[in-house]
């Protein structure tokens, strides 16, 4: 069913680019609308490692990188100063990461027992939303892999875990997911890669 | 949350002040209609129509954005409004677009050189207006934890507490953002915003709008050719990135044949450049002596620069225009009069000038209310105090009734 989204037929017509370098595999997807997309794969598990967007400037200008999926990529060059206010270094951190079968967020600084946590699946926005029952903590999770396959969030599919400071949520990857999964990485198999790697192309 | 909303532009509005009457301060617009035909009497314009149709189509033309770098010439007798129909197109081009006002004598000063200051003067008429993202943090404040190090001075280190309905989040602060917390007397329990990058801390709730300035000039003298450069960089980055556009705006040079030949060679030059303004200027003179040389030249300025005017005429008033213009006189100022003295009145300004007749309107009304406070009915202590040059004597005695009083002007 997955071979008919527009999402992934724009996956497939995208001008794509490969980079191998040890155990990760760089996808570079070029869309015919001018969005730009990476992927970073681990060659010997086929798991997404990383997903990120390129985001074009409100204003103009270059943008910057919006990570969807994995570990934010450090900022090079950090404004110190000049931003006078700033989110303490113990406030909840969020993290997406995905595995073969289950997409995870780990919210970190945490301390709250897990009955404090309330994880509902909020179809009408296409969201998972958490809240809290003392009132400190609120998000709202996107899971675009849903959507864009047009799947709804279903509330059975969603499991939470707390220890160490961390909620960790995972969303069990429904079957059309995994089939597309497989099937997008066959085809990324397909592309051939760069021989000759630009330096500033390395990992971070 | 405490979100980082998105921009909220802020429309600052200044606050309406009481404005003292000025001279022109009954004209709003061009009183055109959406043809561009002047009205017979709109929006405190009488008559000039031609005058009026020309200033439409130059406003057509700077609207449109076709104009930037030309000038005009208003030309005409003194009093026969060539200053109103400036101020009439500055009031049609609303607010948004820079208008400059300055008298041509304005530019000889001893701070600064007469180039120094018309290149001021054709910088303030060039606008920029320039887009800003920036993110805003709001929230009700929980507490604010200020932490000095010990011994006194130091570096301060502070943390701010906010909460929206669902949740909480801790802000580490630095010394300025402490500074303007204090400043601004932030209490646990008040409704914030803060910029995250201008660190502008705004506490809603309360009646609480403080103007932005954005005035960069403040300028007492000249400014370094080095720092416009740097300007002019900065701005082309800006438009190049989409972020700031350029708004050519109007310079207004009243009495323009007090000018000189090197202004006037320094206005050609100007004019070229891709950032000039439209240059209104006004003249009342006819052929005479161009300042600075001993040439003599229409309305004083050289013929290479009027070549490269569109020159706009105004001509002298018919009587039953120069009635109507007392008439809004004296509603703006707040007058009442009747028939019979606004019939005098304009005969004053027929036989004198227009000036003059406005400012008998004034006096008068002060005249009045003085009288009114004193006693009412005394005809004789009303008597015009004041002369008007020597060719005015031929109304011998005037029955002005201003503000519902009865007094004479006789001619002293």
């Amino acid at each position: 069913m997955h071979k008919n989204t527009i999402w992934y037929k724009s996956l497939l017509n995208a001008e794509k680019t490969c980079l191998k370098e040890d155990k990760i595999k760089k996808i570079h997807y070029k869309f015919d609308d001018g969005k730009e997309m990476v992927e970073e794969y681990n060659v010997d598990t086929h798991v997404l490692l990383r997903r990120a967007w390129k985001m074009k400037g409100k204003l103009g200008g270059e943008g910057k990188w919006a990570v969807e999926v994995g570990d934010p990529i450090p900022d090079a060059t950090p404004i110190i100063d000049g931003l006078d206010i700033s989110e303490s270094k113990d406030q909840p951190s969020l993290l997406k990461r995905n595995t073969r079968v289950n997409i995870e967020w780990r919210i970190r600084n945490l301390p709250y027992p897990i009955e404090t946590y309330s994880i509902k699946a909020n179809n009408e926005d296409k969201y998972i939303i958490i809240s809290t029952s003392n009132k400190k903590y609120y998000k709202k999770l996107e899971v675009p892999e849903l959507y864009r396959l047009g799947l709804p969030i279903e509330q059975k599919n969603i499991d939470a875990t707390h220890k160490y400071n961390t909620l960790i949520i995972t969303y069990k990857k429904p079957q059309p997911l995994l089939d597309m999964d497989k099937d997008l990485y066959e085809e990324i198999s397909k592309v051939k890669p760069m021989t000759d790697i630009p330096n500033e192309c390395k990992a971070q | 949350m405490a979100s980082l909303a998105a921009a909220q532009v802020q429309e600052v509005r200044s606050i309406t002040r009481i404005e003292r009457i000025g001279a022109h301060s009954h004209i709003r617009g061009l009183g055109l209609d959406d043809a561009l035909e002047p009205r017979a009497i709109s929006q405190g314009m009488v008559g000039q129509k031609m005058a009026r149709k020309a200033a439409g189509v130059i406003l057509q033309m700077i609207r449109e954005g076709k104009i930037a770098g030309r000038a005009v010439l208003l030309a005409g007798q003194p009093g026969t409004g060539k200053t109103a129909i400036a101020m009439g197109l500055a009031q049609a081009l609303g607010p948004d677009t820079p208008f400059t006002s300055m008298a041509g004598s304005e530019i000889y000063s001893l701070e600064m050189s007469k180039t120094e200051a018309l290149t001021q003067a054709i910088r303030k008429s060039i606008g920029i207006r320039i887009k800003e993202e920036s993110e805003i943090i709001e929230g009700e404040v929980v507490e604010v934890v200020v932490e000095r190090a010990a011994g006194g001075g130091g570096a301060k280190s502070g943390r701010l507490t906010l909460k929206t309905s669902d949740m909480e989040t801790n802000y580490d602060m630095g010394a300025k953002m402490i500074d303007s917390l204090l400043k601004e007397k932030v209490q646990a329990g008040d409704v914030i915003t803060i910029d995250k990058a201008t660190g502008k801390i705004n506490k809603l709730g309360r009646s609480f709008a403080r103007a932005r300035d954005y005035d960069a000039t403040g300028d007492t003298g000249e400014i370094k050719s080095e720092i416009r450069e740097q300007i002019n960089g900065k701005v082309a980055e800006w438009r190049e990135e989409g972020k700031a556009e350029m708004i050519p705006g109007v310079l207004f040079i009243d009495e323009a044949h007090m000018l000189d030949i090197e202004c006037f060679s320094f206005l050609n030059r100007a004019l070229e450049s891709e950032t000039a303004p439209v240059v209104i200027m006004a003249t009342n003179r006819g052929i005479t002596r161009i300042r600075g040389t001993n040439y003599k030249s229409p309305h004083g300025i050289p013929l290479d620069l009027l070549d490269r005017m569109i020159i706009v005429p105004t001509t002298p008033y018919s009587h039953q225009e120069l009635r109507e213009i007392l008439n809004i006189r004296c509603e703006e100022e707040d007058c009442q009069m009747s028939s019979d003295a606004l019939t005098v009145l304009t005969r004053v300004a027929t036989e004198t000038s227009l000036r003059y007749a406005i400012q008998l309107v004034t006096t008068a009304s002060l005249v009045a209310r003085r009288r009114r406070a004193a006693e009412l009915g005394d005809a004789e202590q009303s008597d015009i105090l004041f002369k008007p040059y020597s060719g005015y004597i031929s109304v011998k005695t005037v029955v002005l009734d201003i503000a519902g009083v009865v007094y004479t002007i006789r001619d002293l």
